[in-house]
């Protein structure tokens, strides 16, 4: 790998800056922000093995107030979202937006008082955030939890997410103003957006549910907004940047159709919203609400079609040597992931597949597919270019990133094939009265034994990816301490 | 599209319609939704949580129960399966949750709708026995025992009435016994005060004959 993936026009007044002092710019804040962002996802990765044992096992780790399966569940899924995927989407999408954009965090060169200054700040912001996703988990533990879905963490952990995230976001979003680049990229447009939708979605949805909470016969609506929402214009667009951009340059190809992306990102933006009123599909909301959240779901398949247009129409002129990177390998299943998330949504948002299998693992293998394949894997793709240019070096062991790639597909597609299937036989079980309750709790036994499985290979895939990580920072603080 | 403000712009608009539709529309309507009158009592529906009911709800939230239990009984429209199964007479709409503080809709069902708990299962005794050993009463649970909820302690004089009827192998050593704590209290009566059976203008509640005749 190059260390100019990330070439750009020059735009007079705007020079490029020499991509190594972009890098030694932003390099502290965003190894801060992967380092813990992948700690986390260990972390998350272990509760839920612990939590799919809970369902096979329920007496496993019984007894203990604050092990039982309605306080670890929420934990898990938090720290997948906060810890791990919205860290790994905020150092992302920092390192991106100033390579994309040419222009070192803070100005100038990067050097400056002022740089300084502002890195002080950003780098003060990422140990705000990692301390807001301890405490709040802590704090789930210790029985604080608000009980709202995906938004558990108590109001002061979620002001301080929210406080923290603006620190850092506002500097990512005025880099664009300042690009060197005339015509700027569509994967600019997505990081633009996704840094503006975090605050104005995670504002809104703490200050009317947990803040200051409105009656609780409006909550439903904002709920299912909120968690259509942080996937779909929060995560996505970051992960979509992170594919738009770097594939066609670590592929040595243009991206084709450049109107058709435009196209895609607004589509994305419109129906991003709406698209998570499918969990509301026959709930206690007015009728047209769950009907443009069927019509978003469907629709949803448009920008997903464009993506996959864009992605694979750029490939057919590829060489295939290209295609074996690490980091291309993983923007391309996350490629595959974002198809997975568009027809098994379209699919749920119909009213009479919803009807038997809106309760089921079939939700909840969805939400497995955006955040572990969609988002992660693209994720896993940048970080695996960002590190080693970040560092100076090719600091990644080839055999751990390759066991981590293969674990890691095996592990999701297996997990989510099996909740999949497993939500349908327990979503046709509950759609017949006849059969009793306890009696699908029973067959759905199978299931989560091998929901179990596939957790313990993705737990594997993270331990790999962990401690390669590990073994780069630390190989690279031994060189600094030489050095120094 | 290639400026800032422009570029900022274009995504507030966009943005701004799911937001107007999705949040400020709740907020403005089905946040203003007030009581109906009860013609049988005087008083109104939804009834009012007691004391008891309210503490309970917050240990609904932080003891996570959302994550297997939903409160929403469908529309007929989509699936009468609900309705059939006993976990309501009628669909649930927006007014029901009128007096929670949090709507705990839920998004699975590892376990069963809770929207009508009290009427289906009245007896506090039951409940008790269920959260301190749920496979006792339900063999093939996979709800977690919550036995943290309640205290073993040796028998001071009489018995107490609160004293759980434990059998087997639940059952507390001679001269012991299990009472639940005041969280344990407070849960049951929110359990038990969920009852959403009553008709409301926009969801009338069909004749019992036509329910039971599935």
């Amino acid at each position: 790998m190059s260390h100019h993936t990330l070439p750009h026009q020059l735009v007079p007044g705007h020079e490029p800056v020499d991509s190594k002092a972009i890098d030694a710019s932003i390099r502290l804040p965003v190894m801060i922000l992967f380092g813990n962002a992948i700690h986390w996802l260990v972390i998350a990765c272990l509760l839920s093995l612990v939590v799919s044992i809970k369902l096979i096992a329920p007496g496993f780790l019984g007894g203990i107030s604050f092990l039982t399966y309605g306080r670890l569940a929420p934990m898990a899924r938090d720290l997948m979202l906060y810890g791990w995927a919205s860290q790994a989407a905020l150092g992302a999408g920092v390192w991106l937006m100033a390579r994309l954009c040419g222009r070192p965090l803070g100005g100038g060169d990067g050097q400056g008082m002022g740089g300084m200054l502002l890195r002080t700040l950003i780098i003060s912001a990422t140990v705000l955030w990692n301390l807001a996703v301890l405490l709040g988990t802590l704090a789930i533990l210790a029985g604080y939890s608000t009980g709202v879905e995906w938004l558990e963490y108590p109001n002061w952990a979620s002001a301080m997410l929210l406080l923290s995230f603006l620190l850092i976001g506002i500097w990512t979003v005025l880099l664009f103003d300042r690009r060197s680049n005339p015509r700027a990229e569509v994967a600019q447009w997505y990081l633009v957006a996704a840094f503006c939708w975090f605050p104005w979605v995670y504002g809104t949805a703490n200050l009317l549910l947990i803040w200051k909470p409105v009656q609780a016969s409006a909550q439903g609506p904002i709920q299912s907004w909120y968690c259509g929402s942080i996937l779909a214009l929060w995560l996505l667009p970051v992960a979509l940047a992170g594919i738009y951009s770097l594939l066609p340059r670590l592929l040595g190809c243009t991206l084709n159709r450049r109107n058709l992306a435009t196209l895609g990102f607004w589509m994305l933006l419109l129906l991003g919203g709406w698209n998570g009123m499918e969990r509301l599909i026959g709930g206690p909301v007015p009728a047209w609400m769950t009907s443009a959240g069927v019509v978003a779901g469907v629709l949803f398949m448009i920008p997903v079609a464009i993506v996959m247009i864009n992605i694979f129409g750029m490939s057919r002129n590829a060489e295939n040597l290209a295609t074996q990177s690490i980091p291309s390998k993983f923007l391309f299943m996350g490629a595959y992931s974002v198809l997975g998330v568009g027809i098994l949504g379209a699919l749920v948002s119909l009213p009479d597949i919803s009807a038997s299998l809106r309760f089921t693992g079939v939700t909840e293998g969805k939400t497995q597919l955006w955040i572990l394949g969609a988002i992660s894997l693209p994720l896993f793709g940048v970080m695996y270019e960002a590190v080693p240019q970040l560092l100076g070096r090719d600091c990644w062991n080839a055999t751990l990133s390759a066991r981590h790639y293969i674990l890691t597909i095996v592990g999701l597609w297996m997990l989510v094939g099996i909740m999949v299937l497993g939500g349908l036989f327990t979503g046709l079980a509950l759609s017949d009265p006849t059969v009793s309750f306890l009696n699908i709790t029973s067959y759905s036994y199978p299931f989560h034994l091998m929901e179990c499985a596939a957790q313990l290979i993705l737990l594997a895939a993270t331990v790999i990816f962990g401690a390669n990580i590990t073994r780069a920072l630390a190989a690279d603080y031994l060189l600094n301490k030489k050095h120094r | 599209m290639h400026r800032l403000p422009t570029l900022l712009s274009g995504i507030f608009l966009v943005f701004l319609i799911s937001w107007l539709g999705l949040v400020a529309y709740p907020v403005t309507q089905l946040g203003r939704l007030t009581p109906v009158p009860d013609p049988e009592t005087g008083g109104t529906l939804p009834a009012v949580y007691g004391g008891q009911a309210l503490a309970g709800q917050r240990i609904y939230a932080t003891e996570g129960c959302i994550s297997c239990h939903s409160q929403q009984v469908r529309q007929t429209s989509v699936t009468s399966s609900d309705i059939e199964r006993g976990w309501g007479t009628r669909p649930s709409v927006a007014r029901d949750y009128l007096r929670d503080s949090t709507a705990f809709l839920g998004s699975r069902r590892l376990g069963q709708d809770l929207s009508n708990v009290g009427v289906r299962l009245p007896n506090a005794k039951w409940h008790y026995i269920h959260l301190y050993h749920p496979s006792a009463v339900c063999p093939g649970s996979l709800m977690p025992a919550f036995s943290d909820l309640f205290i073993v302690r040796k028998i001071q004089g009489q018995r107490s009435d609160e004293a759980l009827d434990l059998k087997g192998s639940d059952a507390p050593k001679p001269g012991y016994e299990v009472v639940p704590t005041a969280e344990a209290k407070n849960l049951v009566a929110y359990l038990l005060a969920l009852r959403h059976d009553y008709p409301l203008p926009e969801a009338p509640v069909k004749k019992a004959g036509a329910a039971q005749a599935k």
